[in-house]
């Protein structure tokens, strides 16, 4: 039977009478015990649970990754002959032109605005940008896990390694505008890897939230991108907290974006450590975020092939 | 137990079919206003399949379009989960239907055979040390470091065939007759095939075309509406399939 088959195989396939070097047995042998060896078992009913296995596969396919975010960092910049200065030049135009715009009204609370503002602006961008930038690729871009198995986190943790590394370009320019502006740089600065990590930690968490709820909701999207900037000006970025009536500010208390920005912005505007409390809630803020995300997006990772 | 290279027990997909608009929290909040509960409706688009495919044979799976041919390779190549059932598959999967799966155009045709190769679950070590048999395969050695987008059609499939059949898998599953690039490469990539298929590698073939199953599978699988319609060796099946009058 198999002996026939092969002939019809080779009948069918070489038209044009090719000879085929049959392998030699001991190659197939070799091969064989190769493929033992890194033998890859697919059970549907009997693997880890998804809250496990996708992490596992992440680990697997992490390469994979790291080249997803290679490849948009040197498609955004390969084909623009200002390249990385882009990077830099977007928030520093940003605060030149708000800091001409509100500087002056906030001379005396905020010496220094520019500094204080940018601090803001950098956290928020990264925050708000890795987030609809992971929405976006899972909406837009997902196709390819329809097509072919990946892990389905993968365009999330890829969106939020891209987003990380335009974060800590862009703090260049804020080291910029610190030495033109005579603003100490001190050893607080020293925490910044703490309060990034932290904000990484919280960004992924909510990418993954978001991300989930705009496959089955397709117009999260266009909600977030409301409150989104809603929460821009209730939030203190351009504006200090001060100027706010008591009884927002102590509503304010509990925005977590305020506790994000502010466990990056101390280190270096006030050039102090952040409290003790400022920096227990932001953890525990990051990691519930994330385990939150983490459970809701693997519980539901399974219907996202289905879906998109 | 042992010779099983795919099994699949008691395997049913149901989508879900929406009956109106596209699913947002506006169309939610509207429907909860009226109190109306939303409307859905369940597809199977397979129905309680079971099989089993022992290592080294070759399966046609045959039906008419909307049968469940491209859902069945999906849950076979766990793109997707079933929603009941068992899959169990013994080692790597070398689907040919996504040639080129995760190109990105604007990357050069190396950069891509390192994507495509993470995509298909390769480290970047293992296609350091592969590549350069790869670009040979492929057989675009010129053109390797320029922009994906200014390739051929032809050439993009070369590319992702020299990459997903780099290293033989233990399961292929091949979408029709393989017609890639021109009349040289189909020869060396059905020379490839073949060369598996000796050494063991299971495989499935996709296909409408009664004459290249009869010629290329030992058995064949018939679904219709999501079910398994018959299954069986070969010459039992594919006379009724082929003739008009079944």
């Amino acid at each position: 039977m198999r002996r026939r088959c092969t002939d019809a195989f080779k009948r069918r396939l070489f038209k044009n009478n090719v000879i085929v070097n049959a392998n030699s047995a001991f190659i197939v042998t070799v091969r064989r015990q190769v493929s033992t060896l890194i033998m890859l078992e697919y059970d549907s009913s009997n693997r880890p649970p998804p809250v496990i296995d996708e992490l596992i596969q992440l680990v697997h396919y992490r390469d994979l990754i790291f080249l997803m975010v290679e490849n948009i960092i040197k498609n955004r910049y390969k084909r623009s002959v200002l390249g990385i200065f882009w990077m830099l030049l977007n928030p520093l135009l940003q605060t030149i032109v708000l800091t001409i715009a509100f500087g002056a009204m906030f001379k005396s609370s905020l010496p220094n605005y520019a500094i204080y503002l940018l601090c803001g602006l950098l956290a928020w961008n990264f925050i708000t940008q890795t987030t609809q930038y992971a929405m976006s690729t899972m909406a837009y871009g997902g196709g390819l896990l329809k097509r072919v198995y990946i892990p389905r986190a993968t365009y999330i943790v890829a969106a939020v390694g891209n987003g990380l590394i335009n974060f800590l370009v862009s703090i260049a320019s804020l080291i910029i505008i610190a030495i033109f502006l005579a603003h100490p740089i001190t050893l607080t600065w020293l925490f910044l890897p703490v309060s990034i990590l932290i904000l990484a930690i919280f960004a992924l968490g909510f990418a993954l939230l978001l991300s989930t709820s705009s496959v089955f909701f397709t117009d999260t999207v266009d909600i977030y991108q409301v409150l989104i900037q809603a929460f821009f000006f209730l939030t203190p970025i351009m504006y200090p907290s001060s100027i706010l009536p008591i009884e927002l500010s102590r509503l304010l208390a509990f925005n977590p974006f305020l506790i994000l920005i502010d466990i990056f912005r101390i280190p270096i505007y006030v050039n102090q450590l952040p409290s003790v409390d400022l920096i227990i809630s932001s953890i525990l803020l990051a990691l519930m975020t994330l385990a939150a995300g983490w459970i809701m997006f693997t519980k539901k990772a399974d219907q996202i092939a289905y879906r998109l | 137990m042992n010779d099983i290279a795919i099994k699949l027990e008691n395997i049913t997909v149901r989508f879900r079919i929406p009956h109106e608009k596209i699913p947002t929290f506006q169309e939610y909040a509207i429907r909860w206003l009226k109190r109306h509960s939303v409307n859905y409706s369940d597809f199977n688009a397979l129905n309680n399949i079971s099989f089993s495919i022992k290592k080294g044979q070759t399966f046609g799976i045959i039906g008419s379009n909307g049968a469940g041919k491209s859902t069945l390779l999906k849950v076979i190549s766990r793109v997707i989960r079933p929603t009941q059932g068992r899959v169990f598959l013994r080692g790597r999967i070398a689907p040919l239907l996504e040639l080129g799966a995760g190109f990105d155009y604007e990357m050069t045709g190396r950069e891509n055979i390192f994507l495509n190769g993470a995509v298909l679950g390769f480290s970047r070590k293992h296609i350091a040390s592969r590549i350069e048999k790869i670009v040979e395969f492929s057989g675009i050695e010129e053109f390797i470091d320029a922009p994906v987008r200014t390739y051929s059609s032809g050439m993009v499939a070369r590319l992702g065939f020299a990459v997903a059949t780099d290293v033989q898998p233990e399961v292929l599953v091949i979408d029709e007759i393989l017609s890639v690039g021109d009349i040289d490469f189909q020869k060396k990539s059905a020379e490839r095939i073949l060369e598996y298929y000796n050494n063991g590698s299971t495989i499935l073939v996709v296909s409408h075309n009664p004459a290249s199953i009869r010629q290329l599978c030992t058995h064949v699988i018939w679904l219709e509406h999501g079910c398994i319609k018959t299954m069986g060796p070969v010459d039992d099946i594919i006379n009724d399939y082929s003739s008009p009058l079944s």
